[in-house]
């Protein structure tokens, strides 16, 4: 019997709804599930929020005679190794979740667990080292008391405010991303996504890459664009 | 009933991508392309517009990519891809009239 017919049949005895892939392709957004297509949406949103934080960030840089040292005992870099360390980090978290992504399509939940795990430690690692840059939680590992005691204020500067703004705002899309995938996670290892059930991995796989996707363009032009 | 929902479809993922080889050699160009964007900061006699301008386009290209491959966009239809790359493309083109509105005055 194949896979169309079989989930006819259950459709049939169960009242099931029938899967998001069995509807015929539609003629522009083939086989795309309505649950992607409104992620896509809610992402296209979101990343125009993110756009014009930056937007407003270089006006006000471009526009200001000095950006750096406008207030006495400000930083005048903000650690461009560490935070490429970060970068890394979240690239790294996007493979293992196309990784979790691919075993899912193929059946595999245990593997599905376990890259969706490593994910998820990407993503509390990504957190920590935030917490670290701002605030020197982890002063003992990395022997610095973090940004604010080195005197970069919220409110101080434009280059304070901005940089608080917008490097917050993606920690803030960090950790919702992370409490999604621990849900993602709970429910695969609950056998809920078994039998190649992709749907739910691949929305929360499109929120994760795009807080990769932002995170690049934040360290490109928060971090490394010379003073 | 939602949760039997959840577990009961068998889905046809024949139609799905998946291909680790290009996963792997997109997260490598990644990590080429992160150590480059960090290296070239700190090479001394470029000036400012140009490392600008290197950075953007890296930073561009690595965004792409993770669209077009970690997200799938490039196995989406072409309505779905442009869709979502063409909103996307509004604030760089705005950000481009705002620099040019910026050469214009200044000069």
């Amino acid at each position: 019997m194949s896979a169309h017919a079989e989930a006819g049949h259950h459709d049939h005895d169960h009242h099931y709804e029938r899967p998001f892939d069995q509807w015929p392709d539609d003629a522009h957004t083939g086989h795309a599930s309505m649950g992607k297509l409104g992620m896509w949406i809610f992402l296209l949103s979101d990343a125009m929020t993110f756009a014009g934080f930056l937007l407003a960030y270089g006006i006000l840089r471009g526009g200001a005679d000095q950006w750096v040292g406008t207030v006495i005992n400000e930083p005048q870099e903000f650690g461009i190794n560490f935070t490429a360390g970060l970068t890394f980090l979240l690239i790294c978290s996007s493979v293992s979740m196309v990784m979790a992504y691919a075993a899912c399509v193929e059946g595999n939940r245990k593997r599905t667990v376990q890259w969706l795990l490593v994910t998820i430690l990407g993503g509390v690692l990504f957190l920590c080292g935030q917490a670290q840059e701002y605030f020197g939680t982890f002063e003992f590992i990395f022997h610095h008391k973090g940004l604010i005691h080195d005197g970069l204020i919220f409110g101080e500067s434009h280059r304070a405010t901005t940089f608080y703004l917008i490097t917050s705002f993606h920690g803030m899309h960090v950790f919702s991303g992370t409490l999604y995938l621990i849900i993602i996670c709970y429910r695969t290892w609950k056998g809920k996504y078994d039998g190649g059930n992709y749907n739910h991995i691949e929305m929360c796989g499109l929120f994760w890459h795009f807080v990769d996707l932002i995170w690049i363009l934040v360290f490109t032009f928060i971090y490394l664009i010379p003073a | 009933m939602s949760q039997d929902h959840d577990q009961a479809h068998i889905t046809d993922t024949s139609r799905v991508h998946v291909d680790r080889k290009e996963y792997w050699f997109i997260f490598l160009m990644l990590f080429i392309l992160t150590v480059l964007e960090v290296g070239v900061v700190f090479v001394e006699g470029i000036s400012k517009g140009h490392i600008v301008a290197v950075l953007t386009i890296m930073a561009l290209v690595k965004a792409a990519l993770v669209g077009l491959f970690f997200m799938h966009l490039n196995h989406e239809t072409k309505i779905v891809r442009w869709g979502v790359i063409l909103p996307l493309m509004v604030p760089f083109f705005y950000a481009a009239v705002l620099i040019a509105d910026a050469i214009v005055r200044l000069a």
